[in-house]
């Protein structure tokens, strides 16, 4: 017989067990489904998870795709550790993005070594302004921050639209919905010669130490951690509620931002319509899988990323559409809080004795 | 025909906590009975497993003889048990005819006679095609009890359900009550208020603390025998020795009013009172009168008018609690687990939760744990809380240790005034003792105390004046030498 037993308080070695089984189990019915759609399923997990890291570029990619997801979840994560629901960092690393590139493309066949600094200023910036949108409808308003932060993400994709169709269209593009190249100042540098990983991957590493120091060393950190627990305890404490909200808002804003300059100033080098493979919405499952630690969520950003790698092998040498890498982060993110469950209920095997 | 309901040896075990223990009761209809108990008696336990919400772990329950397996509300539904509870179950934006109809799988017609006829039975007059968000709470409550009489039910049970209505309203209800009682409808009517007891119900059992303390017939109780019996302890009055007098006031309240736009939140009218120094004011009541509401403006977890609080002559009415920590002030609030501590977090974290700008805790915006760690050392040793490890997290500290944590933080600061409510509560009698000799020894040091608190027994020990809140009004502050605990369960009724 099994039965449920609730647990008196949650287990921290099943804490950090939880992602790890939640990966496990993805693997695993990944396999079943390649297996109903009649591939072998070792071996299209292999090509799906093993095959695109093979080799120094794949490595490189990975590192590539894992730069805005850890960078977007880091943000995310002091929004998630105080309570408050911004899931639309999409939105903001789209009008980070539109804002850098608008200066970027101010600076239009220029060079200077102040071009890129205030590049990425201005990302950070856009990404700020963007997220303190739901930030002061919900303090002074009372709306729901999902709902408005998720809206806004269509808002700011259609601001896109427009500005690379209409104004921020390449005079010499043929009418392509793009803008002019970035000169060469208004672009991260490459790391390795003849490999796309690019230098936005130190902002993402100083974000991931950033966050650690705030959270674990400042009273800001300490006043979030309160405020996760129990509002109540935080009002008691008397902390400024609101502030610490906004402030929250404009963290997770500016990281979202800069991934989006990342984006644009490294591997894409303009505008156009599709800059980010919905990274501001698969860094949730990032953040959550990696227990909105700093360090957990590195982990999880290279594992995430793999995905979006291995929908495209697999895309090219077994035919399956690329969107399965969506399923695939559909089933971590699905596993991850089923077995959530076990954080706070533990299975009993109990034999068949009455 | 007459119904008999028969609770027999009902236990129910929460972790840390009997909510009850071994209760056996019996009702028969053409009574109206009360349950009358303090928050957290056990009395709502009680009602749910009656109800089918929460299954026991021992004990069964009788309908007219039959044992009764309630495993799900739908249960309570099938075998005539009606439950109304005190926070109202409806779709506010549903019609009141398709709440009613909501659970019922009967034709909307025949249902729509039933409900006419009910109304106009109980002259009950509600518009059955508006939506409910447009009814006042009292006509919310005749929804509910209209739903639970199209299911002719056998036993009725109200849950505090006077907690939302005007007086207008609670009349009204008393009637229709007094009538279904009548029609052989057995009443069970849960409460912790004394005077509604005696008005309404001809029987009477006690809960206090997951225990029946008593079952007896109304005609033989008043409302301090009631009282007495829900707060407990029949009254030894040790009390402190009388401080000094000492005319130098320390605080003063002006006028104090606060309105909720949370019906379930008491307001506050017209507070007025003053504490000297080194003087324990109590202030006793019944709890949900309004003494929640009080701390909080006490301590600004809500803002009040500037002037209404003047704090060692400063006008500290609109200031945060972390601002009128700055003025010597600390305060201890009721919930220990929820609000006063975070028990995920350890203790030395817990600690660093009183921050005021002398402590070090935070330099510069960064923690010094050093510092905090230093001070929980010194807390841990002068309050004698039952540990030296103060790594662990708080969770894992009794009750009494917890709460002997929660003071020393808040002693730190020295504190002029040291504001607590129910600083007892669920405590066993070593950690009580403990603390009421802490909080004596603040007094001697010419420090002062405001104890809000539903335990007369505590108040009676350590006040030097006594007010009784009631329905968020104060009583006339009262000298404890003249104060009886019969005075007092006289004031906690409502009565003058």
């Amino acid at each position: 017989m099994i039965k449920i037993v609730k647990r008196d308080q949650p287990s921290r070695a099943i804490f950090f067990f939880t992602p790890v089984l939640a990966i496990i189990l993805t693997l695993v019915a990944g396999g079943l489904i390649f297996f109903i759609l009649g591939f072998k399923p070792f071996e299209a997990l292999k090509f799906f998870f093993i095959v695109p890291i093979a080799d120094k570029y794949g490595f490189s990619e990975l590192l590539l795709k894992a730069t805005p997801l850890c960078l977007i979840a880091i943000g995310l994560s002091f929004c998630f550790k105080s309570n408050n629901w911004n899931i639309g960092a999409e939105g903001q690393l789209t009008f980070g993005a539109i804002v850098s590139g608008g200066v970027a493309l101010l600076f239009y066949e220029q060079e200077g070594f102040y071009i890129l600094p205030t590049v990425i200023l201005a990302g950070a910036i856009g990404g700020m302004l963007y997220a303190s949108i739901p930030a002061i409808l919900k303090t002074y308003f009372n709306t729901n921050e999902i709902l408005v932060s998720l809206m806004l993400v269509y808002v700011s994709k259609l601001i896109l639209d427009y500005l690379v169709v209409g104004p921020w269209s390449n005079p010499e593009g043929f009418n392509f919905p793009e803008t002019r190249q970035f000169s060469d100042s208004a672009k991260l540098p490459l790391l390795f010669e003849g490999l796309r990983i690019h230098a936005g991957i130190f902002l993402a590493l100083a974000a991931v130490v950033i966050s650690w120091f705030v959270f674990y060393k400042t009273y800001l950190g300490f006043q979030m951690k309160v405020s996760g627990f129990s509002l109540k305890t935080a009002k008691y404490a008397g902390y400024k509620g609101k502030k610490m909200i906004i402030l929250v808002f404009l963290i997770s804003g500016a990281c979202a931002g800069l991934a989006g300059v990342g984006e644009i100033t490294g591997p894409i080098g303009q505008l156009h319509r599709e800059i980010s493979p919905d990274y501001g919405f698969t860094a949730i499952i990032v953040a959550f899988l990696g227990r909105l630690h700093p360090v957990g969520i590195i982990f999880a950003s290279l594992v995430v990323a793999i995905t979006y790698l291995g929908a495209e092998t697999a895309q090219i040498f077994m035919q399956i559409p690329k969107y399965t890498g969506q399923v695939f982060q559909g089933m971590i993110l699905f596993f991850l809080l089923a077995s959530d469950y076990l954080l706070f209920f533990k299975i009993k095997f109990i034999g068949l004795k009455k | 025909m007459n119904t008999n309901l028969k609770i027999s040896n009902v236990t129910k075990i929460y972790p840390g906590c009997v909510a009850n223990d071994n209760i056996s009761l019996e009702f028969n209809s053409g009574k109206i009975y009360a349950l009358l108990g303090e928050n957290g008696a056990g009395k709502s336990t009680l009602v749910k497993i009656l109800s089918g919400v929460i299954i026991p772990d021992e004990g069964k329950i009788y309908l007219n003889e039959n044992n009764l397996k309630l495993n799900s509300p739908l249960d309570a539904k099938k075998n005539d048990i009606g439950m109304v509870f005190q926070h109202f179950n409806l779709f506010e934006t549903l019609s009141v005819f398709e709440n009613l109809i909501i659970d019922s799988d009967e034709q909307r017609e025949s249902v729509r006679e039933k409900i006419d006829a009910i109304m106009k039975k109980y002259n009950f007059s509600i518009d059955l095609d508006i939506p409910v968000l447009n009814l006042s709470a009292g006509q919310k409550q005749k929804v509910e009890i209209i739903r639970c009489l199209i299911r002719s039910p056998k036993v009725l049970i109200m849950d505090e359900p006077t907690s939302v209505l005007t007086e207008q309203e609670t009349s009204e209800l008393f009637l229709s009550l007094k009538k279904f009682s009548d029609e052989g409808i057995l009443i069970i009517y849960i409460t912790h208020k004394l005077k509604e007891v005696m008005q309404l119900c001809d029987e009477v059992a006690v809960m206090r603390r997951g225990k029946l303390v008593s079952v007896s017939e109304i005609k033989n109780e008043n409302i301090e025998s009631l009282a007495n019996k829900m707060v407990g302890q029949n009254l030894k009055t040790i009390k402190k020795k009388k401080a000094k007098t000492s005319s130098d006031q320390l605080i003063k309240i002006t006028n104090l009013n606060f309105t909720s736009e949370d019906p379930f939140e008491t307001n506050l009218m017209d507070i007025n009172f003053s504490v000297n120094r080194g003087e324990c004011l109590g202030i006793a009541g019944i709890s949900g009168n309004g003494q929640s509401e009080l701390f909080q403006v006490l301590s600004g977890e809500i803002i009040s008018e500037k002037n209404s609080i003047e704090f060692n002559n400063n006008y500290i009415g609109d200031l945060s609690p972390q601002e009128r920590r700055e003025y010597l002030m600390a305060f201890s609030p009721e919930d220990r687990l929820e609000q006063a501590a975070i028990p995920q977090m350890k203790i030395f974290e817990n600690v660093a939760l009183n921050n005021f700008k002398s402590s070090n805790f935070f330099n510069n915006g960064l923690i010094n744990e050093n510092k905090i760690k230093e001070h929980s050392k010194k807390i841990i040793s002068d309050f004698n809380v039952n540990t030296d490890n103060i790594e662990l997290k708080s969770q894992f500290l009794s009750g009494g240790n917890l709460q002997k944590l929660i003071i020393g933080r808040e002693l730190i600061t020295s504190p002029d005034l040291l504001i607590c409510f129910n600083p007892t509560w669920g405590l066993d009698v070593g950690a009580i003792n403990y603390i009421h000799e802490t909080l004596i020894k603040i007094n001697e040091q010419n420090k002062s105390i405001i104890l809000i608190s539903t335990d007369t027994d505590e108040l009676l020990k350590l006040s030097d004046k006594i007010s009784v809140i009631h329905k968020g009004k104060l009583s006339k502050i009262m000298n404890s030498e003249e104060v009886t605990s019969e005075k007092l369960g006289i004031l906690m009724g409502g009565a003058n």
